[in-house]
């Protein structure tokens, strides 16, 4: 019986390079395109995305095939992203698609067809370490997507293997260009994928969620505006505030610093350095460790948000999935829900969902 | 070559080949030309028009050319907009081709009735009688389903059509080249066909419509098909088309027989395992070689790709855009719950296939089931 190695493709260039890099390697593979969403047109590139995968399938003579997850995506990923969203935090639907729906129904759905291992565009590397998988950041790091993927466990790590970890993204579109795959030049995707343009965003939300008008004070409590809803904002937030420069005590510009949930009354504060904005230290709750808790708690590094450089920091293990990160240098714009992910130089330990931050 | 996805698309008969490429190499004069070019295109033209209609029974002048199945289904369906009575009678399990039409009528102030079919996919003509009103000004409903194969009981259907003064249409795509079909014994008014399901071209098809019966263009130009299509004619397609029927006349006895062949031979091969197998549609009014199977616990999608390893080529429920499975809505009709909807596979034979083919592919699936 067959047993091949499946190639989740996107239509983009680098699950397109992922499929090749292992077909040249003379691997036996064949691609699955997910179709994860239902239709609707308002968003949905889901069709053009196609046609690019199975022409790159078509150039690299791979089989295509097809499967939707549009329900299993529905009810664990788009619920997730509501539920956050209504209790006014920010969810990062990216990383529980990876967990619920690649790394799970993906993966399994290709161990039912027979296959070996799962392959996934994703920049990061799979490493083995005393008998354990461990994920370690992509070679390109200003491409680095460890932090997408700290949900991930370990029989997802053995299953797994990632073609483009150790190579660079512009290595990668040359690969693409020299091999005339035709998505060479294609533009990367960004924003949420169910919802598109981030100017879609409120419009979109509002179909699912009611919007809660209130007031906008500064961390003084002075009232200065109006929001028209405290899930549309997020934490660090400047453009969008309706608050020109020329407010307040000076020219600099307005962010979000926090949510008065009680009083429904987003808090704001005058300039980027405003002590208002920044906190040293987090809680983490539904915190996964990718190979164990790890014995070592202080020198290590977090993100907070996917692009930021990683920060000094030191934890504390509060529970099976429960983490207190203390950073050296106060973070700007520690936002709930986002996933705070945690490093020891280039290995990514695990992450979790930021609770609260003081 | 093992490809049992006859009723997506039939590999394109070799006469019909031939005579296409002639038709291209030889005729590429405009038929509306009065010169010599011109006119030994439009005989072409005229000749097979006649050689279709000899295969339907129909007259010549009752075939129009036409793009699709699709693209007759359409003319059809939006002649409604110039029709006083604004309300259609159809079934449950038609081609998208009816149905989503008939959504975007609705936006006109076309109305429609949806009839139910039994769990075989069967309109009762009671149900029908039922359904008609004053203002019904058109009855649609499929000949042979594409998913199940059930045959219709058309020309009682029909019957009940004329009696109340209806037109009545009938989507024939799948039928023609399977079962016999000639359109005095079915009473119909409007036909559509497409010629890939019956080893002809992609890109053509035609309707047939009965003397005296009303239609509007969808497209609106030159005179050609009577004004009824605007267009430069596809003059090798319908020559490959008349081929393909000619073909038909010639055959069909000995088609059917094939079929019904390697049908029996498939069935007494799954005979022997150990699953739930069972078959949907009509277990006796049915096309010839559509097989429609389920196999509880057993997704469609995995069992396909499992066979595409080993280019054996079937289809599930019926073929969708990207690829991706959602529970067919005609075997929703017919009462299958979603969990063994997708569990449902088609395969359908075609001239080309062998019993050793048949075996080949019967094989396959009990070891894939049997992993």
């Amino acid at each position: 019986m067959s047993k091949p190695i499946i190639v989740g493709i996107s239509g983009g260039v680098d699950s397109s390079v992922s499929a090749f890099t292992l077909k040249e390697k003379g691997y036996e593979i064949e691609c699955i395109f997910m179709k994860n969403w239902d239709g609707n047109e308002e968003s949905c590139t889901s069709e053009e995305d196609y046609k690019d995968a199975l022409l790159v399938c078509d150039k690299i003579d791979v089989p295509l095939r097809t499967v939707s997850f549009a329900k299993e995506y529905w009810d664990n990923v788009f619920q997730y992203f509501l539920s956050e969203h209504s209790k006014n935090r920010t969810p990062n639907p990216d990383v529980i698609c990876n967990r619920e729906i690649k790394f799970n129904s993906f993966l399994n759905y290709s161990i039912d067809l027979g296959a070996k291992k799962i392959a996934t565009g994703h920049y990061a590397q799979i490493n083995k370490k005393d008998g354990l998988y461990t994920l370690h950041k992509g070679k390109d790091n200003t491409k680095d997507q460890s932090y997408f993927l700290c949900s991930l466990n370990q029989k997802a790590l053995s299953r797994s293997i990632f073609p483009i970890g150790d190579i660079s993204k512009d290595r990668v579109r040359q690969i693409a260009r020299d091999n005339n795959l035709l998505n060479h030049s294609k533009k990367d995707s960004t924003g949420i994928c169910f919802i598109g343009e981030q100017a879609h965003f409120k419009k979109f939300l509002k179909k699912y969620i009611p919007e809660k008008p209130g007031l906008i004070k500064t961390s003084d409590g002075i009232a200065c505006g109006q929001h028209d809803g405290l899930m549309y904002y997020t934490i660090g937030q400047r453009k969008g505030l309706g608050i020109g420069g020329g407010y307040g005590s000076s020219e600099l510009p307005w962010f979000v610093a926090d949510k008065n949930i009680e009083e429904n009354v987003l808090v704001v504060a005058q300039g980027h350095d405003h002590p208002a904005l920044y906190h040293s230290t987090l809680t983490v709750s539904n915190f996964n460790w990718i190979s164990g808790t790890p014995s070592k708690k202080n020198s290590l590094t977090a993100k907070i948000r996917y692009r930021q450089n990683d920060q000094n920091c030191n934890i504390d293990v509060l529970s099976k999935d429960k983490i207190y990160i203390k950073f050296d240098e106060p973070q700007f714009a520690i936002t709930p829900g986002q996933f705070a992910v945690l490093y020891d130089n280039d290995e990514c330990l695990g992450g979790g969902i930021i609770d609260d931050r003081k | 070559m093992a490809y049992f996805d006859n009723s997506a698309t039939t590999p394109i008969h070799p006469d019909v080949v031939k005579a296409m490429n002639d038709s291209n190499t030889l005729h590429f004069g405009n038929p509306s030309s009065v010169h010599s070019k011109g006119r030994k295109s439009k005989a072409l033209i005229e000749n097979s028009r006649t050689e279709i209609a000899k295969c339907i029974g129909a007259q010549s002048e009752e075939i129009i050319f036409t793009g699709s199945g699709s693209e007759s289904n359409n003319m059809i369906l939006w002649s409604m907009l110039y029709n006083n009575k604004k309300h259609v009678i159809t079934s449950s399990i038609e081609h998208p081709a009816i149905t989503k039409v008939l959504i975007s009528l609705a936006k006109f102030g076309i109305s429609f009735t949806e009839l139910p079919v039994d769990k075989y996919g069967m309109v009762d003509p009671d149900t029908l009688l039922k359904a008609i009103r004053k203002d019904t000004g058109l009855i649609t409903i499929m000949m042979v389903n594409n998913e199940i194969g059930t045959v219709q009981p058309i020309s009682e259907l029909a019957s009940i059509a004329s009696e109340h003064n209806i037109p009545f249409h009938s989507d024939t795509v799948q039928a023609l080249g399977k079962i016999p079909l000639l359109v005095n014994e079915l009473n119909c008014d409007f036909l559509s066909f497409s010629a890939h399901k019956f080893y002809g071209p992609k890109g053509v098809g035609f309707l047939y419509k009965k003397k005296l019966k009303e239609i509007k263009s969808l497209t609106i130009g030159g005179s050609q098909e009577s004004g009824y299509r605007a267009g430069t004619e596809n003059i090798s397609g319908i020559v490959g088309l008349a081929v393909a029927t000619k073909l038909i006349r010639e055959n069909l006895p000995k088609r059917i027989e094939h079929l019904k062949h390697l049908e029996k031979r498939f069935k007494e091969n799954l005979n022997n395992i150990n699953s739930k197998i069972f078959y949907n549609g009509h277990p006796k009014i049915r096309v010839p070689g559509l097989i429609s199977m389920t196999i509880p616990g057993y997704r469609s999608d995995i069992m396909m790709a499992k066979l595409d390893r080993e280019n054996l080529e079937v289809s599930s429920g019926s073929a969708c855009g990207s690829g991706s499975i959602k529970p067919s809505k005609v075997l929703r009709e017919i009462g299958h719950k979603d969990n063994i909807n997708v569990c449902t596979l088609r395969i359908s034979f075609g001239r080309d296939n062998s019993s050793e083919d048949v075996d080949r592919l019967a094989n396959a699936m009990i070891s894939i089931i049997n992993e």
